[in-house]
Order: C-alpha cells, then sequence, then structure tokens
C-alpha cells in the first residue's frame, strides 16, 4: 500500500489505492475560532461537525469552517498562505497537523510509503520553501510514514501526462501558487512557481466588489464559467478579468523563465491541473494566450487534468507506487543474493 | 569574476596551488611557491616566443644545410658561401636550443643563462662573420670556436638541468600547464555554483532533524472528529501510470538522474578528455625533442671519436 497527500493551501487531499479504486479523501486546510459553550457544542455534534476545544475555544476545522465563516459573516483562518505555512499564523502547525492526521489515516503497515507534493521556490516573491517543505514531512514521518517529496508540478506530469512518456509541462493553478514543472522522460529540467493563485483572484475580486472572499470563493467553486459576456459590476465579470489577467501573468512568468534554460528540441505537450483550473472556458482561454505567447518551447497540445482537483494527490500516489515497487524490487534483489 | 570566491578558496589554493576546484569545475591557476615546482617558473607568452624561436631554429638550420647542399659546400668554395652556410647553421643551432630552453620552465636564473648564452655565441657568429675570410687566423680562430661552444653548452646545459629538476618533481602537468587552460567564470555561474551546493547543503542537514510531539494536552475532540476523515470521493483507476513511471525512471535499472548531473558529467568528461589530450600532446612531443637531441648528440660524439 501507499499513499499521496496534497497539502494544498486551500485543500488537504489524500489519495489511496482500493481494490480497483482510487480514493480521494478531501479536508479544507482551514479553520473557525467559536466561542465555546455546552449549546454550541451539542449543536456541533448533531451536526457531526468536526472541532477541536482548547482553552475554552471551539476551534471548528474543514470544510465547516468554511460553511460558518459565510454564516457568520466571519473570515475562516487559513494554516497556510501562498502555498507554504503561513508566518502569521501562530496555530497554523497544530491546524495543519489535525487536519492532516485525520484527512491521512494511522499507515496500514510501519513505514507506509507516502508521497507528498511541496511548492517550488516562487520567482516573483521573495519566499522560501524549504522550511514548509521540511515541516510537513515531519509532520507524515511522526506518523511512521515512509515520506517523499515531489513537486507539485512533476505530481500533476506523473498523474496526467502518461501517453507522452511523462515529458511535457505540468502546471497546477492552486489558491495560494501556481507550480509550473517542464520534465523530460520523467526527469525533471526546470521547477518554479509563481506566487499567484485562486487566493489572488479571490482578494481582487473582493476589493473590487466588496464581498466577502468566502462569498467568492463560493462563486467561483459553484460552476462558474470563464466568459467575456458578463453583467457590469457583477461578481462573474470580475472573476473573470482576474482569471484573465491571473492567466497571462502565469504565461508571461513562463515565458521569462523558458528564456532561461535549453530545453530538448522536442513538442512538449502542457497539462493542467488544480483547483482554480476548473472553471469552465479556462483551458480555452489558456490554450489561446499559450499559443500567443510564443514560447520558447514548441507546445504539440494543451489539456486539462481529468480532475483537476485531485490531480496533484493522484500524482504523487503514482509516485508514491512507484518508490514502493521500486523498494520492492530491491528487496527482492537483496533476498536473492542472499 | 567574482574576487569573493576565490578568497574562499584560499585555503586549498595555499595548500594545492595548481587544482583549484570551484563547484564542479577545475581551475587551473599559476602560482608560485618554494618546493621543487614552485621553483621552476614558466609563463605564457615564454612558452609562444620559445615556440617561435625554435621554429626559426629550424627553419634556418635547413636552410644552411639546403644552401650547402645546393652549393655543394667544400673547404675549396667560395669564402661568401662558407660563410652564409655557417651564419646560417650557427645561428639555427642556438635558436633551436634557446626555443628549447624557453619552452621549458626555468628556474630562477634561467633567462638569464639562456639571454647570456645567445648573445655569446651570437658574439661568437659576429667576430666570424666580421673577420672571415680575410683576418681568419689563430688564435682568433680558437677565441671564436671556444665563444660559440660556450653559449652553446650553457643552453644545452641548462636544459639538461631542467630536465632533471622536471624528473625529479615527478608532476607530468609541470610542463604541460598553459595559460590556455586558465577558464574564467561570470557571477552568475558562481552564483549558480553556490547556490546549488548550499541548497543540497541545507537540505541534507535538514533532513537529520527530529521534531519533538506538539503539545496536545488539554484538547478535547468533537465526537464527530474520530468519525470522518473527510470528503470522500471514490474513482475507478488501475493506475497503469505507476508502472510506465517506473520503466521511464528505472528502464533495466538504470540510475536516476537529472539534466544538472548529466550536464555535470558530461562537462566533466570532455574537460578532462580535453586536457588529457593536451598534456599528452604536449608532453610527448618535449619527449620527442629532448630525446632526439641526446640521441643525435650521442651519434655525433661516437662519430667523432
Amino acid at each position: 500500500m501507499a499513499k499521496g497527500l496534497d497539502i494544498g493551501t486551500m485543500n488537504i487531499i489524500c489519495s489511496e489505492r482500493e481494490n480497483e479504486d482510487v480514493v480521494f479523501t478531501r479536508q479544507r486546510n482551514a479553520f473557525l475560532e467559536l466561542e465555546s459553550s455546552d449549546l454550541t457544542k451539542t449543536m456541533l455534534d448533531s451536526a457531526k461537525v468536526l472541532y477541536i476545544e482548547k482553552d475554552g475555544v471551539i476551534n471548528v476545522l474543514g470544510e465547516d469552517a468554511f460553511k460558518f465563516a459565510t454564516i457568520f459573516g466571519k473570515e475562516s483562518r487559513r494554516p497556510m498562505k501562498h502555498g507554504i505555512i503561513s508566518p502569521k499564523e501562530k496555530d497554523a502547525i497544530p491546524m495543519i497537523k489535525l487536519i492532516v492526521e485525520r484527512v491521512l489515516g494511522e499507515p496500514g503497515h510501519r513505514n507506509e510509503v507516502l508521497c507528498i507534493s511541496s511548492p517550488a521556490d516562487p520567482i516573483d516573491m521573495d519566499m522560501n520553501t524549504l522550511y514548509h517543505k521540511k515541516m510537513t514531512e515531519a509532520l507524515a514521518r511522526r506518523m511512521a510514514y515512509e515520506t517523499h517529496v515531489i513537486d507539485e508540478g512533476l505530481a500533476v506530469i506523473y498523474s496526467e501526462l502518461s501517453d507522452y512518456n511523462f515529458t511535457g509541462l505540468g502546471i497546477s493553478i492552486g489558491a495560494g501558487l501556481t507550480n509550473v514543472t517542464l520534465a523530460y522522460l520523467a526527469t525533471p529540467v526546470m521547477s518554479f512557481s509563481i506566487g499567484r493563485g485562486g487566493d489572488w483572484i479571490d482578494e481582487q475580486v473582493s476589493i473590487t466588489t466588496g464581498l466577502p472572499k468566502e462569498h467568492v470563493c463560493a462563486i467561483k467553486e459553484r460552476g462558474f464559467k470563464l466568459n467575456f459576456e458578463v453583467e457590469f459590476g457583477s461578481p462573474d465579470g470580475a472573476l473573470s478579468i482576474y482569471y484573465d489577467a491571473l492567466v497571462t501573468y502565469i504565461i508571461k512568468n513562463l515565458n521569462r523563465k523558458l528564456a532561461e534554460i535549453t530545453p530538448p528540441k522536442v513538442e512538449f505537450p502542457v497539462a493542467l491541473a488544480g483547483g482554480s483550473s476548473q472553471p469552465n472556458g479556462f483551458l480555452k482561454t489558456f490554450e489561446r494566450k499559450l499559443r500567443d505567447a510564443k514560447l520558447q518551447i514548441d507546445i504539440s497540445n494543451v489539456k486539462q487534468a481529468k480532475d483537476p482537483l485531485y490531480s496533484v494527490a493522484r500524482g504523487c500516489l503514482i509516485a508514491a507506487r512507484t518508490q514502493e515497487g521500486g523498494d520492492v524490487e530491491e528487496g527482492k534483489t537483496e533476498v536473492s543474493k542472499k | 569574476m567574482s574576487t569573493t570566491s576565490f578568497s574562499a578558496k584560499s585555503v586549498e589554493l595555499f595548500q594545492n596551488p595548481l587544482n583549484i576546484y570551484m563547484g564542479n569545475k577545475k581551475l587551473l591557476l599559476m602560482v608560485d611557491n618554494t618546493n621543487s615546482v614552485g621553483i621552476l617558473r614558466r609563463g605564457t607568452v615564454v612558452y609562444y616566443v620559445g615556440s617561435a624561436i625554435f621554429a626559426a631554429g629550424i627553419a634556418l638550420l635547413a636552410a644552411g644545410v639546403a644552401f650547402a647542399m645546393i652549393q655543394r659546400i667544400h673547404y675549396g668554395s667560395e669564402p661568401w658561401e662558407i660563410l652564409l652556410f655557417f651564419i646560417f647553421t650557427g645561428v639555427g643551432g642556438t635558436l633551436i636550443l634557446a626555443g628549447i630552453n624557453m619552452m621549458m620552465k626555468q628556474t630562477r636564473y634561467g633567462y638569464y643563462i639562456i639571454a647570456a648564452s645567445v648573445f655569446v655565441s651570437f658574439f661568437a657568429l659576429l667576430i666570424f662573420a666580421r673577420n672571415y675570410s680575410n683576418n681568419w687566423y689563430y688564435p682568433l680562430v680558437s677565441y671564436v670556436i671556444a665563444l660559440y661552444t660556450a653559449g652553446f653548452l650553457l643552453l644545452v646545459g641548462n636544459a639538461f638541468a631542467n630536465v632533471i629538476l622536471w624528473m625529479i618533481s615527478g608532476k607530468p602537468e609541470a610542463v604541460g600547464l598553459r595559460g590556455e587552460e586558465i577558464k574564467t567564470y561570470n557571477d552568475e555561474e558562481i552564483e549558480r555554483d553556490i547556490e546549488e551546493a548550499t541548497r543540497k547543503s541545507i537540505e541534507l542537514s535538514a533532513s537529520e532533524l527530529k521534531f519533538r510531539n506538539l503539545d496536545v494536552e488539554g484538547v478535547k475532540f468533537g465526537k464527530a472528529f474520530r468519525e470522518t476523515r473527510g470528503d470522500t470521493i471514490r474513482i475507478k483507476d488501475n493506475m497503469e501510470e505507476a508502472k510506465s513511471l517506473e520503466e521511464a525512471i528505472k528502464p533495466g535499472g538504470k540510475i536516476k538522474s537529472g539534466s544538472v548531473e548529466v550536464d555535470k558529467i558530461s562537462m566533466q568528461l570532455g574537460e578532462a578528455m580535453r586536457k588529457g589530450a593536451v598534456e599528452k600532446g604536449r608532453f610527448e612531443t618535449f619527449k620527442a625533442v629532448v630525446t632526439g637531441k641526446i640521441r643525435s648528440l650521442v651519434r655525433l660524439t661516437q662519430l667523432k671519436k
């Protein structure tokens, strides 16, 4: 058995194999503080809400934190920002630990292989991802998993580009960051991230329309369609504008970064994944802008992941299973040598 | 070129002045010290000037010999023919030896000895040219021959001494290393090397860290906390990609290696091959020249006997 874990700014998703199926377990990476009282606890228990109580304060975790935030008009707290553990959130690590423990569950056996996705260092922000990487790795290791970390963009390539011998450009447009990896025959040639994602869109739309961020996020996730015929002053219009700006920004940075390397002379397919690449029309917009940008590499085709939200977790599971397979093979060799 | 990068290597520079590594790259610097190798001095320009002088000497000697053969020079030939033959061969011989000396590393006073020897030989040839054939009588003939022979022997002796020193030092690179192999690195390359080395060391050191468990005392969990792990979806998926990935990463047990590693190994291999070829080529040429000269000297001595 092996597991994959995508620790994202918005969602923490675990993937594992069960018979012929892959099971994805998802939890929002958010929490909301409420005042503790017997009545509140009874209500939360009867509604089967995920919460913890410490020092007279209730912390609602996961998806319910988002729902309660919308109901009470409060802003949920997020343990992660820009793809890494938030330095401004004092309870970030304990909350991530709790959510990861719930989502991941106990290992099937000691040293079960677990592959975690990690963001690459951003090129447009003064930020280093090493601390985040080591913290998440340590959290999983304490749960008796044998942990491995791979770049988020590479996980997309593992999940979506097997038909192309794992050669291509994997782009994961998440909430905090956009991760990009260029790989040739499963070997990463270039990995970087861009400090904008779904959260940036939410913030900008929230500022311009005056709607709370959670509300904007809910509109976005409720089947928003990216098109350019919208009502004046509608959140959809603002979302379309900022989605367009995000795509332009990603492609501009991608082109800038590609100019610094000498990639192999082959045609690269592009795979888009991540929660923020889900809206209808996103693929079309992205492909059009990508073709217009005249990149430093030849693009064969642009495809969207089958399940954009789960693509990174699936890529991690593939990497974990490969790692597990390698270990088993190595074990066999050792036994046969003996 | 960043000077700070070099100062970081100062200890290694002190210990091993000829081989300086920066990341995976080897910088070959010409430095001076007081050991047996350090006594021997060299310079790129001097080496090439020496080569040119050596070539000029060969040309003059060949011209002199060719002139003698064409004019069929003998003891009764015209004085100007004899004069020209001796001037060509005399100057040629001196230049050959001077060139060989200059191509070699020199001891502290090596270049002075070469200059003095060439001056003495040329002075002898000048006297010969001015006095032959009208005033060509003893004891002037003896003086001229003695002067020329002294200069010639000084050059041979100096070359011989240097060869012996070089053999004692036992370092083939002593002759082979020249300025053309000095590589310069721009700030970007140096920064990239430093960044990569730093990243690797940080990641390695961080992997040794052990974290104590977080304090969870006094935390009460809600009823639902132990009941559900989160929203679950189940998708039919045979995950064939895992096999493909394993095949792509390790086809036939191939070692996994990133493009950076491949680039590095290729570059190192290329440099090693190029450096080996240059060193071997120069060493072989030098060895052939010295051996040939020694053999011809021995043969000449035997013939005279």
